[in-house]
């Protein structure tokens, strides 16, 4: 889709403050300390936030090891909680697009459209000019994510709210309306229904209205969670489409490294714009940011993690060979990163582990399984 | 958004707005409102702006019983007589089905 730019705002300018569907933020998961005093789970800080409860007992007390070690188990177990919060959403955005991909066949019908981010095209003949390609592709979208963030993070450091607010509804909206009524669209074809226009703009406006009000506004949780996870793949699938394949593995490495940049070094852009946050006390945008509400929890602060890596655990999984075994990684990987969140309490970015492991299993199981598998359906083994 | 920490005059605030949103060709709206406010307007124990809010909850679900109603009948319609409506048919058409009616 040699698209308008604001595609890639889209996801820009969400995964920058949003950290929605893009494979251009990391999910940020910042400090037990970003935790309001009052616990109010409606304060949603930047996209891609995993935020921990850890109130002041955390940060105070502890002088006491028996309550030191009680807060641990304590924390642990919330953490092992939301292990399994973060996981649903993921999971079931893995199901829809996989769903799609195995039904709808446009999604996977290579197209020599592409987005104007990767130009350089990889129907090469030679394998060295293909890598080189799609090593050129990565390099270029890599660097408009890194621009786009520092100038996301500019723009908030120097408080034009309006600027950001109103680049984050247009891309919604677009994401809202446009590529739903595409996908409708070729849902329809795919089974060969006839529909026509006045209906499929009733159901497209609805669809729309109600996400920009739960998303922008207010709405009911369940329902936020529920567009976030329908927008994300819908955002992968546009992904899975036109981004030529091995472009497509090479920026999911290089995004899980800037990731790692972006977060834990101290000029890293996305730490720089929470702490900014964190100064200046505020919540920033009605961000779609994956909000899991710990009601249970005796600490109830919710636990808020970006899309972004919705999104980027959904194209691994994208290939319907290694499906499962993508899925199984990368909810491993998940894991380790919670674990690890709630062992360091600190941000931590979520996706390096994830994707190392997704990528690990997904090459490994293409070079080592698949020849296997291959040699035993020729000689009519089966196991 | 817990309904729970708001104060019941934004809960009614909330639900009014829901149910006027809806009247801009907006039934999932409606939709949205009625299950949403449910518990809150028959559920609960009274408070002096549930009886509001149990009629609004009523009202969006009229109006969602009607436009469901509108929409069946509509695509009822069209889906049987869209291949006899000839060129107006497709006209009105997003998709069209290959193969014969």
């Amino acid at each position: 889709m040699n698209a308008s730019d604001s595609d890639e705002d889209i996801y820009n300018e969400r995964s920058a403050l949003v950290r929605s569907e893009s494979p251009a933020l990391p999910s940020y998961i910042p400090d037990s300390d970003l935790t309001p005093p009052n616990g109010t789970p409606t304060k949603r800080l930047k996209a891609g936030i995993s935020r921990r409860p850890g109130p002041a007992a955390a940060d105070g007390g502890g002088s006491d090891p028996e309550v030191e070690a009680e807060e641990e188990e304590l924390t642990l177990k919330y953490g092992a909680k939301h292990v399994i919060m973060l996981f649903i959403p993921v999971t079931l955005c893995m199901v829809v697009v996989v769903a799609t991909i195995k039904s709808v066949s446009f999604y996977t019908e290579k197209t020599d459209q592409q987005l104007i981010y990767t130009p350089f095209t990889e129907n090469t003949s030679s394998v060295g000019r293909r890598l080189l390609n799609s090593v050129l592709n990565t390099i270029i979208m890599i660097s408009v994510i890194v621009v786009m963030t520092i100038f996301l993070v500019v723009l908030y450091k120097y408080r034009c709210y309006k600027f950001i607010h109103g680049w984050l509804i247009l891309s919604s909206l677009m994401l809202l309306f446009w590529f739903s009524f595409m996908y409708l669209g070729e849902v329809f074809k795919t089974y060969n229904l006839a529909m026509d226009y006045p209906t499929v703009g009733v159901i497209i406006w609805n669809f729309g209205a109600v996400g920009m009000i739960c998303i922008h506004w207010k709405g009911p949780l369940q329902l936020q969670q529920a567009y976030l996870i329908l927008i994300s793949a819908l955002m992968a699938l546009v992904f899975i489409k036109y981004l030529p394949e091995w472009s497509a593995w090479v920026i999911l490495g290089a995004i899980s490294v800037y990731d790692l940049v972006a977060v834990l070094s101290p000029k890293g852009p996305l730490r720089m714009l929470v702490e900014t946050a964190q100064e200046r006390n505020e919540p920033i945008f009605p961000a779609l940011i994956y909000s899991c509400e710990c009601v249970h929890c005796s600490r109830s602060a919710p636990i808020n993690n970006g899309s972004a890596a919705c999104l980027m655990f959904v194209i691994v999984s994208s290939d319907p060979s290694v499906s499962p075994v993508s899925h199984l990684c990368l909810s491993q990987g998940l894991c380790l990163t919670l674990l690890l969140l709630a062992i360091f309490k600190k941000a931590l970015p979520a996706l390096p582990i994830s994707i190392t492991f997704g990528l690990v299993f997904y090459f490994s199981t293409d070079f080592l399984v698949q020849p296997f598998m291959d040699n035993l359906a020729a000689h009519q083994f089966y196991i | 958004m817990n309904l729970e920490r708001l104060p019941n005059e934004e809960k009614l605030s909330l639900c009014r707005k829901y149910y006027l949103g809806g009247f801009a060709f907006l039934p999932f709206l409606w939709l949205v409102n009625v299950v949403w406010f449910f518990r809150e307007a028959f559920l609960k124990p009274a408070y002096t702006e549930q009886l509001q809010i149990k009629a609004y909850v009523k009202r969006s679900a009229l109006g969602l019983l009607l436009w469901v109603a509108v929409l069946t009948t509509w695509i009822t319609i069209y889906q049987h007589f869209r291949a006899e409506w000839g060129e107006v048919g497709d006209y009105l058409s997003f998709t069209i089905p290959l193969g014969i009616p």
